[in-house]
């Protein structure tokens, strides 16, 4: 090869590192990265669509990226610790923690201001009192809210004569009954969609809150589940499983197939967010399906709901544009784009100014979620912690699970080997944090 | 970006200086060694073609490692790095989400990986899933050569399905075993129903050990074509008049295939043995698809666990000490192996 076609090479090389390396320097308008971690095609045409108005409107062109709910917080954690972290992200409060911890996200106090009465209470007394709790500042913005309730087989529950009504309510005990009287293994049919795998603690977490008036840690950090009348109830969750009201291979279950197999028709009842409601809708028919409310403590009587938001909006630290992503924020959040994309995604309206909409109302498919963020009796217990639990949620904590219900260890012990390591995390977390205090449940009313 | 562009630019200069390296040395050769009376150098008479010898030996000597220089370069920029960087890390705390917080540890990663409860159970998990693997698809894969160095009608087509799993992405074949091993709606669980071989569905992927042993049964059923295909094409290197004298000296078909058909083989097969083992013990693609090492980790191997470590708790620290446990062990292997099978003796007669 001769000298000349050795610089070509080079040449070649060079040019194409100066196109990778950066943006071209005839760019005049703003230019914003938004990241979907939950996308899907109905999202991703809403999400589109508004930005062509907003880049109408405001003159900031928005790039649209994506990354799939399984893969979404290795890829932000990626993007975050090699400071590429797009401007806007939608961001699942569980990965708060972690985000705050590496400072990967911004405060939004400020952006807000005194527009905080333009928000629901929901928002305001829920979200963001835990935010400031939990983390010392509001850092996201919710992109809806939502709620838990029980997804059940109406047609079976009415086959096997049970009396189910949301405005009435129903007990743990009453949800467990339920679950093995709609349980028919002649018929293919099981009483639950149980979770045996990642987020398999989210809602058993929240019933042994039930038992302790929704709150999981003492004054100094002690975990209130590593006695007997917790065992306890951890072994009738898990006798769900082991007694045959879930199918033997939803130790493996995570969200997907726990709702597939509601929606598909092997299972009868399934705990989980209203935003499930949009595909019960797409494709169930009314007869098939209805909501009740979460149930009651059998202790005291009260609803241990969580409440959040799936997908809030916040701003990464790495974004050179700051104000402008606000902009975009404040444009998704406004009343008119944020009733659109509740209705396609299932969720409820953020702001008190749609808060009439019918589609919310007594007759609405959201009735009964509605209802429960109404309902003084309803309380939202707190979460695993301010800490980063990130490990212990994708790992440790369904695989402890899964070990008792294979009869590989004791309930005690699977058990106390998760409470007992959020108990260390928390009080390390209070003693690296002087000033701190253990969160505390919350009510709306 | 910086990174990046520094990155390619430095690639782009290794490599300029290799092919100029080589380029330079080519005309040197070509000079010394093809130009008989042009050359100035060498019409100056004996003395000057004694001086000249020396420099030409050398550079004879050094061609080979030149012709390699770009290749070793490009390795040395593609996988030196993340290698060394790996061992480095694996000595250190280092979690994705504490970047302010990374430091040398000693062997505390090392310490952490052997004090987790289920370790053991994840390398005898590794060992069981290497070797039915390897051992399946040498087996079947050698039948599947054997019948197919036959000629018989449209061999062609049915060589061509036969070997089709190798050409499937991982990812295809453990959603296909997902499936067919679903315990509600899996096909092999109504297909043994209906054949009356089981009375009640089973739950494979969420029992231990049938986890396990469906991950190892599509490792088989990809691989086998691989064996098949170096197997092959081995047999059908062995002369045949070796087949046929041996026929004219009354030998049997035993007698052939352990006397000159299994020699004649024996280096593609150590090799693809090799190749395989340290293929299917790096490999977790299968494992995160079908099972994603569960139920409660007794479908999880070395790799997937590594994976798992990395990105689920971000603590590349530990997962790069998994990382250097695993080419220890496989390095270990690599030798004993190579010992034990007499490689470098394998093909001679």
């Amino acid at each position: 090869m001769n000298r000349k076609k050795i610089v070509l090479v080079i040449a070649f090389i060079a040019i194409m590192a100066g196109l990778a390396a950066g943006p071209s320097a005839e760019k005049q308008t703003t230019e914003l990265r938004f990241i979907d971690v939950s996308p899907s095609p109905t999202r991703q045409e809403y999400f589109t669509t508004t930005f062509d108005k907003f880049e109408q409107e405001a003159g900031i062109k928005v790039v649209y990226e994506s990354v799939p709910w399984d893969d979404a917080a290795n890829k932000l954690t990626v993007l975050g610790a090699s400071n590429q972290l797009p401007d806007v992200m939608t961001t699942w409060a569980g990965w708060l923690g972690q985000f705050t911890e590496a400072e990967w996200v911004v405060p939004l106090t400020d952006y807000i201001g005194s527009a905080t009465d333009e928000y629901a209470a929901t928002v305001t007394q829920l979200v963001w009192k835990a935010e400031k709790e939990l983390y010392g500042n509001i850092y996201t913005i919710p992109d809806g809210m939502m709620v838990k309730g029980v997804f059940v087989r109406k047609d079976w529950a009415e086959e096997a004569n049970l009396d189910l009504d949301p405005k009435k309510g129903w007990t743990y005990s009453e949800y467990f009954d339920t679950v093995y009287a709609l349980t028919d293994p002649a018929k293919n049919r099981y009483g639950t969609s149980f979770r045996g795998s990642r987020g398999a603690f989210d809602p058993l977490y929240v019933y042994l809150e039930s038992l302790q008036g929704g709150s999981a840690y003492a004054e100094d950090g002690s975990t209130l589940f590593a006695n007997q009348e917790a065992v306890d109830a951890y072994e009738r969750w898990g006798a769900l499983y082991l007694n045959g009201a879930a199918p033997k291979d939803a130790i493996n279950w995570g969200f997907v197939e726990m709702v597939d197999n509601f929606v598909g028709g092997l299972t009868g009842t399934l705990i989980n967010d209203s935003e499930v409601a949009a595909t019960c809708i797409e494709n169930m028919t009314d007869d098939q399906w209805m909501v009740m409310p979460m149930p009651s403590s059998d202790k005291d009587g009260m609803i241990y709901n969580t409440v959040n938001s799936p997908y809030a909006y916040s701003i990464s630290s790495s974004s050179k544009n700051k104000d402008a992503a606000w902009q975009l924020i404040e444009f998704l959040t406004r009343p008119d784009n944020n009733i659109e994309y509740c209705k396609l995604t299932g969720l409820i309206p953020i702001k008190t100014a749609v808060g009439d909409d019918p589609f919310y109302g007594p007759d609405g498919p959201y009735a009964t979620f509605v209802q429960q963020l109404n309902d003084p009796a309803m309380v939202v217990p707190v979460a695993f912690g301010p800490f980063n639990y990130t490990d212990m949620h994708q790992g440790m904590m369904h695989e402890e699970l899964q070990k008792y219900l294979l009869g590989k260890q004791t309930a005690e012990k699977s058990l106390f080997n998760v409470v007992l390591e959020l108990e260390s995390r928390m009080k390390a977390y209070l003693a690296e944090n002087p000033g701190s205090a253990v969160e505390q449940p919350k009510g709306l009313l | 970006m910086l990174i990046l562009v520094l990155y390619l630019l430095g690639v782009a200069l290794l490599c300029a200086l290799g092919i100029w390296f080589i380029g330079r040395h080519s005309r040197h050769s070509r000079h010394g060694r093809f130009s008989h009376g042009k050359n100035p150098v060498r019409t100056h008479g004996t003395t000057s073609r004694r001086k000249n010898r020396p420099r030409l030996g050398v550079q004879r000597k050094s061609e080979p490692y030149l012709f390699l220089l770009p290749t070793l370069l490009l390795l040395l920029l593609m996988f030196g790095y993340p290698l060394i960087n790996s061992f480095i890390m694996a000595f250190q705390n280092y979690k994705l989400t504490a970047p302010g917080k990374i430091y040398f540890n000693g062997l505390d990663n090392f310490r952490k990986l052997f004090g987790e409860s289920d370790i053991w159970l994840i390398i005898r998990n590794s060992f069981i899933y290497v070797l039915i693997s390897v051992l399946g698809q040498f087996l079947l894969g050698m039948t599947l050569a054997l019948a197919l160095n036959k000629k018989f009608k449209l061999r062609g087509l049915y060589q061509a399905i036969v070997f089709l799993p190798w050409s499937l992405s991982a990812f295809v074949i453990g959603l296909m075993h997902r499936w067919s091993f679903n315990g509600e709606y899996g096909v092999i669980n109504d297909m043994l129903i209906k054949l009356s071989l089981i009375s009640e569905k089973i739950a494979w992927l969420g029992t231990p050990g049938f986890s396990l042993a469906v991950v190892i049964m599509a490792m088989i059923w990809m691989g086998i074509p691989f064996f098949a295909i170096m197997i092959l094409a081995s047999l059908q290197s062995i002369p045949i008049s070796i087949y046929e004298a041996s026929h004219i000296d009354g030998c049997g078909p035993l007698r052939r295939f352990f006397q000159i058909t299994i020699p004649y083989i024996k280096p593609t097969v150590i090799v693809t043995i090799l190749l395989r083992t340290i293929w299917i013990f790096n490999s977790f693609d299968l494992i995160v698809v079908i099972t994603n090492g569960g139920p409660a980790n007794y479908s999880q191997t070395l790799p997937s666990y590594m994976y798992t470590k990395a990105f689920s708790s971000y603590d590349f620290g530990l997962a790069s000490a998994l990382g250097v446990l695993l080419m220890a062990v496989l390095v270990v292997y690599v030798t004993v192996f190579l010992k034990t099978t007499r490689y470098n003796k394998a093909g001679n007669f």
